[in-house]
């Protein structure tokens, strides 16, 4: 009996050192993402681990989704907390932040080996930190308009071509006692505030900065926003940008102002609704856009993640890739031309994002303090955007203030 | 032979004491330590690097947002704590009556206090919606309401609404504690006075009230820290938003730290959160001595 049990426990120690071997050959790339399991985006990120793994045999890549909603201070709390991810998928918004920390490494030298700079979006510039290249673009893209036609023609209003048309056309479509809305965008206090702003204010050629000062005064621009903050009057209050998308899809608002990414969500709509969601330029002089997200590697990783990461991103950066992005996505993809005339031709969604990103001018503040500041800006923004929704306040005073707070907040030089 | 058994009782007391010190006291003297240094960054490491100073708390005490932070606060703990308290106190005096049932009710009373404060929040985010939540339908059915409120996106109501789901969790620990001290009141005492023809207000004065006192300043005092130092059902409902009406000092921290990377800013104001902790536990410590000691 006790011979029993010796061989027992021995072979249980056996199969445990076993195992044990096993998993210590396999290096293990920890790559939180909050595209893990968004449509369209989900097939490609694991389309993409596969063949990164098949190739690689002994490296697995853990891709995990975290919500958008938090996923910046999270990674900020990893990074901060010396436990950074392998494979760092950022908001390219955010990038500087977390470049002016030293949190990730410059990659100029390996960018030489590859066929990036010649072939990438001119956003690609974006990924600059003082003078050094910290990243690869996956996504440049332009905004564009979302609209429910079968809700637009029951108003008897018109796809927009101008904002005050755009202004009338949500009028006409919001019927809050049956639950629609002329817009459905970000009414709850968050940065994502700043981008729908800076659609109005941009679009219609106003600018925040003027020279290396603040420039909220203007006239131009407290109209420009005035515009925006009426829009925001036929919007859901407290939604944020996830609800505000389910909300479009399940056809209960008439216009979403957006990115290219939301046509693979709108796959998810209702059959009887489908049909209606349609999507247009959005009704501007000017198409504003972006560097949308980019993929780092985080500094001081050991050499032999350093080139494991830089390989997966190689991969992604690759031709075949970067054409399923296009098709997965319904997004145009970091690499040039990947959406040829013919393509353009048979798919007219493709034929307008591709239009919309050439188009587009960057949204995102160029000047080297917002960009090392952004949260804390767009932050302070939100918070001038939620005083123009709850109060009676003249936009030219919530504006004047917010420059005051901005001043003392983050002084340009 | 005592200074020998002093020693030995030091010994004995030796690894509960580091652990203490390594758990405690070393992240209280890396907050403070932190605290004095001027300057903006995340990197631990890099924290020695910037300079020393008091400007962090010349800013924090300077600052109009820091004493809003701090009236928010005792607004928060003073709307959670006394409406938690009564509703903990009413379902005690109800669960203490003998009725069918009861066994059964006494577990469910205690189901919020076992909910993470994740679910709390979302349940509460949809229940006050602004244009899909329930309280707003049953609002506008009633005819209270005619517009669309958006209880954690509106300035006036935002501190309220947060203030709701944190009574909702904080109430059962009142309600237990209390329910374990009123078994312990012996039931002669009511039968003679009711003998006495003592009215109900009188009996919970002069029997009830005495016999649960000291445990419900007790679990007042802990409610009262627990609930400054309360983060997620803020931070998941509103974010210390909109326009910082329901920006506690520990979001406000948060925000300092992890959103603006001001960390000597946050770890100042994690003093100033001490602080009134520390003045809290003070103010409370002559009640605790004569109801305990």
């Amino acid at each position: 009996m006790t011979m029993k049990r010796v061989l027992a426990t021995l072979s249980l120690l056996a199969c445990l050192g076993a195992t044990m071997a096993a998993s210590a050959q396999v290096t293990t790339l920890d790559f939180p993402s909050w595209q893990a399991e968004e449509p369209g985006f989900a097939e490609w990120w694991k389309g993409l681990v596969q063949e990164y793994e098949a190739k690689h045999p002994g490296v697995k890549v853990k891709l995990y989704s975290l919500p958008f909603a938090n996923y910046v201070n999270q990674l900020t709390v990893r990074f901060s907390g010396q436990n950074p991810p392998d494979i760092v998928h950022l908001p390219s918004r955010n990038f500087a932040s977390f470049a002016s920390q030293n949190w990730i490494e410059p990659i100029d030298d390996l960018l030489k080996g590859s066929d990036i700079p010649g072939q990438w979006s001119k956003l690609q510039s974006d990924m600059m930190w003082q003078g050094k290249t910290y990243g690869v673009l996956l996504l440049p893209y332009g905004n564009l308009l979302y609209y429910n036609e079968k809700i637009l023609q029951d108003a008897g209003a018109k796809v927009p071509t101008t904002p005050t048309e755009w202004l009338d056309a949500m009028a006409k479509t919001t019927n809050r006692d049956k639950g629609q809305f002329g817009l459905v965008t970000t009414t709850a206090e968050h940065p994502n505030m700043f981008i729908d702003a800076a659609t109005w204010v941009l679009g219609e050629r106003q600018d925040w900065l003027k020279g290396n000062k603040y420039n909220f005064t203007d006239p131009g621009v407290v109209a420009a926003v005035d515009q925006f903050r009426k829009s925001l009057s036929y919007a859901p209050p407290g939604t944020n940008s996830a609800v505000a998308r389910q909300l479009f899809i399940d056809g209960k608002a008439a216009f979403l102002r957006d990115g290219p990414w939301v046509w693979a969500t709108l796959q998810k709509a209702k059959p009887e609704v489908r049909p209606a969601l349609k999507m247009a330029q959005l009704p501007f002089p000017v198409i504003t856009g972006g560097a949308s997200n980019s993929l780092h590697i985080p500094a001081k990783l050991d050499a032999q993640k350093k080139k494991l990461v830089w390989e997966f991103i190689a991969l992604a950066a690759t031709p075949a890739w970067q054409e399923k992005y296009v098709q997965l996505t319904g997004s145009p993809a970091g690499r040039l031309n990947m959406i040829n005339a013919e393509q353009a031709k048979t798919d007219p969604h493709l034929a307008a994002i591709t239009q919309a990103a050439e188009k587009a001018e960057n949204l995102f503040p160029t000047q080297p303090a917002l960009r090392e500041n952004y949260n804390e800006f767009a932050t302070l923004f939100s918070r001038a955007v939620v005083r123009m929704q709850s109060s009676t306040q003249p936009t030219d005073a919530i504006l004047a203030n917010l420059q005051k707070e901005l001043t003392a907040a983050i002084p340009l030089p | 032979m005592i200074g020998r058994s002093r020693w030995t009782g030091y010994a004995l007391l030796a690894p509960a004491l580091a652990a203490v010190g390594f758990l405690i006291l070393y992240p209280l003297y890396l907050v403070i330590a932190t605290s004095f240094r001027q300057g903006k960054t995340l990197n631990v490491l890099r924290l020695s690097e910037l300079p020393f100073g008091l400007a962090n708390y010349r800013t924090m005490l300077a600052s109009e947002a820091t004493w809003h932070s701090v009236w928010v606060t005792v607004v928060y703990l003073a709307g959670t704590i006394g409406p938690a308290f009564l509703i903990g106190l009413g379902t005690a005096l109800l669960l203490n009556r003998a009725f069918p049932g009861r066994r059964w009710l006494r577990s469910l009373i205690l189901l919020p206090w076992a909910v993470p404060g994740v679910i709390v929040s979302i349940v509460f985010l949809w229940l006050l919606d602004g244009s899909f939540g329930v309280i707003n339908a049953l609002l506008r059915s009633a005819g209270w309401l005619a517009t669309d409120l958006a209880w954690f996106a509106n300035e006036d109501t935002a501190l309220a609404a947060v203030i709701v789901p944190t009574v909702w969790k904080a109430y059962p620990f009142f309600a237990l504690t209390l329910l374990a001290s009123l078994q312990s009141i012996p039931a002669s005492l009511y039968e003679a006075a009711q003998v006495d023809g003592a009215t109900h207000w009188q009996r919970f004065r002069f029997i009830t009230w005495p016999g649960i006192r000291a445990p419900a300043m007790l679990a007042a005092i802990l409610n009262t820290l627990w609930a400054l130092r309360e983060f997620d059902i803020i931070y998941l409902t509103t974010g210390g938003g909109p326009d910082r009406a329901t920006e506690t000092l520990a979001v406000r921290i948060y925000q300092e730290a992890f959103s603006f990377f001001r960390m000597g800013t946050a770890s100042a104001l994690g003093v100033l959160t001490m602080a009134m902790a520390v003045l809290l536990v003070l103010l409370s410590m002559r009640t605790i001595r004569r109801e305990y000691f």
